[in-house]
């Protein structure tokens, strides 16, 4: 789709480049038609860590967290990080008001740890983020996002899982989907992640590798909407003192399962 | 386009080295992420010279900018994303007040970004009625008290935690606190209700991805993540240099770009947005569009002598080194840029001759040239445009800055080739020195017109016996 805009926009760099204004190059030699050596040496550690080596970047996520404040926490199962996630909840105090409501994602390791349940003794409301029917109508559509905003903007505690968590920055990656909104980890106070170790990578390096080259990733590839989650929100712009909480959650915690 | 007090620099400069909370702040500044930044680079795993290869990854994409920018188009909007290429900051302003106003919109959140300031975005947005929030906390204060930034990452260095009380009392009407947590809580409490009503959002672009299809904004404090989150509307705008060919290579320059800005290995938030809120998502904008903007930049493509410019990400670890950012501050560069960076880049943009004393007031000391996470030789360009400015250029409409100066340099250049003539100027001025007022041996003050040499110091006297005087002197005995 070219539009009048585009192809001047276009001629003006091309000219300026050198090349004929009005004819569009080919440059393949600028991507890659499969992994480099380095990728595919990457995409074999990956496939090839074993136990101990995941411990080993466990080990390392937890010492990289410790400088950003974030909080991760290995638990043996689900019920563990259940539990852990009721403590949370009946130990911390809403920032924005008094009732006490938690967002969780609809997500096959969130679903396991029945928060609605493990929850209902403490009387907090979870407003889970169902994925919105696709064919339901534009009405619908329209009441259901509205509804599942004021659940997220309602809760101090939200919970998500991540795609993938990176060991030397302490990083949680997440993509966008359908029941798994990214204001659940932005707007309410406290965001917690429930990851599996498995999860964990090394660093960026081996994620782009297998974002670009591995079957399973590359498909739905960064999808429209890709985050990096380092720790909680924090400012130094007041006389550059550090202050946690500037717009984004003040508290981060991972509960990595190593079941 | 915003506000351009360029022709101010050396106003401004006197009044940013009077003011003690500026210099104070400058070096704090500096002290911490000047000596951050350096040890940041040393602890890459691949060394301080990744940064040679991030050159050379920002040389080849910009070499190829028009086959990057086409399919970054071209993904963005199979994504549902609509894409726009602004010739002028005119052209992008218009675009992004046309967006608002076929939305209704009223308010708008924005994200910290150098090229909405560049193209006066806040003022545009203003005068059509619709009420913009800057986000970003530096950002936010200077809105509030009506000025400009003076960096590119610590907008509100200038600031001291007593005058953010003072102000946050008379604009938020809060208790007064001195406290930078409470102060903070303060903005967050009342951005938090600007973010949840705004209609539209609008964010920078830090780097864009060809190969993913994707542009990608850094911030710490989730500002850029709200306002590209909540509001049904995301314009983001994008200075069209910036953007790489694959995902390994951003990598490396994501890597650089967060410790070049504030010596971190990541930033907090980084996303990656490749267009709107698809089918089934309950959350993200509806609309998202893309600027991308020239505004003189084709300009600086088309010269060999300035194209690395365009590979500069504005990360601002020169601002942090820089002695004399260090000392003036950014608002005497009068331009969305400032140290080194705007030195080269707001002359470029905004004609040389206009910011001429912004290049001329920069040491050439080589210490930006270290501290750039994408290695570009920034005094190289001071050079070239010193040289410029000395000698005129037609292709940039450049008048020779000053023409006494080349009369003084012309008749310079005749003396020293007359030797007798040169050297009765010698003795004339040995004697004539003699009048002027001396301490403890030196030279107070000259006259006009080279009075400047002595404003700050005192000179040598030139030496009653000249070295040629010696030589023949020495040789015969």
């Amino acid at each position: 789709m070219d539009t009048p805009d585009q192809i001047n926009f276009f001629r003006r760099i091309r000219a300026a480049l050198g090349h004929a204004p009005d004819v569009s190059r080919n440059a393949s030699h600028l991507f890659a038609e499969g992994p480099s050596p380095e990728e595919l040496q990457l995409l074999d550690r990956i496939r090839r860590r074993t136990a101990e080596g995941r411990q080993a970047l466990l080990e390392r996520l937890v010492e990289a967290g410790k400088p950003i404040n974030l909080s991760v926490t290995a638990l043996p199962d689900v019920a563990y990080a259940s539990a852990a996630i009721v403590r949370l909840v009946g130990e911390k105090k809403p920032e924005w008001g008094d009732a006490k409501h938690i967002a969780a994602w609809r997500h096959p390791l969130i679903d396991r740890l029945n928060l609605p349940e493990a929850l209902d003794r403490l009387q907090v409301p979870v407003h889970a983020t169902a994925p919105i029917p696709i064919d339901a109508g534009s009405q619908f559509d329209q009441v259901e996002r509205e509804r599942q905003r004021a659940g997220i903007i309602a809760s101090f505690i939200g919970v998500t899982s991540a795609d993938f968590c990176l060991a030397d920055t302490a990083t949680l990656v997440m993509r966008n989907r359908p029941g798994q909104p990214r204001s659940a980890a932005l707007v309410p106070s406290i965001h917690v992640a429930v990851i599996h170790l498995d999860q964990i990578l090394s660093d960026m390096k081996e994620l782009f590798a297998l974002l670009r080259w591995d079957e399973r990733y590359r498909s739905e590839g960064l999808s429209n909407y890709m985050s990096f989650i380092s720790g909680p929100s924090k400012t130094a712009d007041i006389e550059a003192t550090m202050v946690h909480g500037a717009h984004g959650p003040r508290e981060v915690h991972l509960f990595v399962v190593t079941e | 386009m915003s506000d351009i007090s360029t022709e101010k620099y050396i106003e401004e400069a006197r009044r940013g080295i009077a003011n003690p909370v500026l210099q104070k702040a400058l070096v704090g500044l500096q002290d911490r992420f000047g000596r951050g930044t350096a040890e940041a680079y040393r602890r890459l795993p691949e060394g301080p010279d990744l940064r040679i290869k991030a050159h050379e990854i920002r040389e080849k994409a910009i070499a190829n900018l028009d086959v990057l920018l086409e399919i970054l188009a071209d993904k963005i909007r199979a994504n549902g994303g609509h894409l726009y290429f602004a010739e002028t900051a005119q052209e992008a302003v218009d675009y992004g007040l046309a967006v608002a106003r076929r939305n209704n919109v009223r308010l708008v959140v924005k994200g910290k970004s150098m090229v909405s300031e560049e193209i006066g975005l806040n003022p545009a947005l203003e005068a059509a009625g619709i009420e913009v929030v800057e986000t970003d906390l530096g950002e936010y204060i200077i809105q509030l008290a009506g000025e400009k930034p003076s960096h590119i990452i610590a907008p509100a260095v200038h600031k001291n935690r007593h005058d953010i009380a003072d102000l946050f009392v008379q604009k938020l009407g809060i208790r007064r606190t001195t406290d930078p947590p409470e102060l903070t809580h303060a903005a967050r409490k009342a951005l938090r209700a600007k973010f949840l009503a705004a209609d539209m959002g609008t964010s920078g672009v830090n780097m864009a991805c060809a190969e993913t299809g994707h542009i990608t904004t850094v911030s710490n404090e989730g500002n850029i993540r709200m306002a590209t989150t909540m509001p049904r509307v995301h314009v983001a705008f994008m200075g069209m240099e910036r953007i790489v060919a694959r995902l390994d290579e951003y990598e490396i320059i994501l890597r650089l770009l967060c410790r070049g800005a504030a010596a971190q290995t990541m930033g907090t938030y980084a996303s990656y947005i490749g267009g709107p809120r698809r089918p089934g998502e309950s959350d993200g904008p509806d609309e998202f569009h893309l600027v991308v903007i020239d505004n003189g930049r084709s300009r600086i493509l088309a010269d060999p002598q300035f194209r690395e410019m365009l590979y500069c990400v504005r990360c601002a670890a020169c601002l942090n080194v820089c002695p004399v950012y260090g000392k003036i501050g950014g608002h005497s560069y009068g331009f969305a840029y400032s140290g080194p960076v705007g030195a080269v880049v707001t002359p470029l943009l905004t004609g040389i001759n206009r910011a001429k004393d912004l290049c001329q007031g920069e040491t050439l000391c080589g210490a930006c040239r270290d501290a750039c996470s994408m290695n570009i030789d920034l005094p190289r360009m001071l050079l070239a445009l010193r040289e410029k400015l000395a000698y005129g250029d037609a292709a940039w409409q450049v008048k020779p800055a000053s023409r006494a100066e080349g009369l003084a340099y012309r008749g310079w250049s005749w003396l020293i080739r007359n030797r007798r003539l040169y050297e009765l100027g010698l003795k004339l001025a040995a004697t004539g020195q003699k009048l002027l007022p001396h301490r403890k041996g030196m030279l107070r003050r000259l006259p006009p017109p080279v009075q400047g040499w002595t404003q700050s110091r005192d000179l040598h006297p030139l030496a009653e016996e000249t070295f040629m005087e010696r030589w023949r002197r020495t040789r015969k005995s």
